[in-house]
């Protein structure tokens, strides 16, 4: 049987490009939150604990963004 | 058999790799490489696009319009201020996702025969893909895929 021929708008599709989307829209909203708790003073432990990650995920996952962003990470 | 990319194609990935990074993404998608050609209006791709009226901004719009209604289909709505833009990360080499794959893929399909991958040759692939953010995207912005992909084919050709 030939796959089927989609139409990219549909109800199915639509689904499935709002699971990219609300991945998407999480990743963006992580980012931008851990890096104004960072900017606000946080500690990497205090991050985590609110992600409910491990301090070593947080740290892997943001410290060499927010240290090009320019934010003072010593002493966290 | 191997097939060289031509020179203003591989400016294109290093190109695209800017658009991901510049969308905060941290893989380079296939609409990635869509914005990097349509900010090259020298290229054979970036001219198939102009004269669809496929600008980077047309383009941005309509890839923005996308993630709105995919969200929207999500039930969640982004605020006015539009979507969080946290600070872009460091310049290092960004891995490829499945669909820049995908679309290399069909490129290189699609340049069997010639010397050389061209621009055009990477629309191609681009266009190629049936599902996701691109012909999504397209679709949206009421841009016929395939009128597309034939014009490209033309601009190959001629």
């Amino acid at each position: 049987m030939p796959a089927l021929e989609i139409d990219p708008t549909s109800g199915p599709a639509d689904g499935l490009a709002a699971v990219v989307a609300l991945r998407r829209l999480a990743d963006l909203t992580e980012d931008a939150e851990v890096e104004r708790a960072m900017r606000s003073g946080w500690s990497w432990p205090q991050v985590a604990e609110a992600l409910g990650v491990t301090r070593q995920a947080v740290h892997k996952k943001h410290a060499q963004r927010l240290i090009a962003a320019g934010v003072d990470l010593r002493r966290r | 058999m191997v097939t060289r990319l031509a020179l203003d194609a591989r400016s294109l990935f290093t190109a695209a790799e800017i658009e991901a990074r510049t969308n905060r993404s941290p893989l380079v998608e296939a609409e990635h490489l869509l914005l990097a050609m349509s900010a090259h209006p020298a290229t054979d791709a970036g001219q198939v696009l102009a004269s669809a009226g496929l600008t980077h901004e047309a383009l941005e719009r309509a890839l923005a319009t996308e993630f709105e209604a995919s969200l929207a289909a999500g039930g969640v709505s982004v605020s006015a201020g539009g979507p969080p833009r946290p600070s872009p990360g460091p310049r290092r080499r960004l891995r490829l996702s499945a669909s820049f794959k995908a679309a290399m893929e069909r490129s290189v399909t699609a340049a069997a025969g010639s010397r050389q991958i061209r621009p055009a040759h990477l629309l191609l692939g681009v266009l190629g893909a049936q599902a996701g953010t691109v012909p999504r995207a397209l679709r949206l912005a009421g841009v016929d895929r395939a009128g597309l992909a034939t014009l490209t084919r033309q601009a190959l050709s001629g």
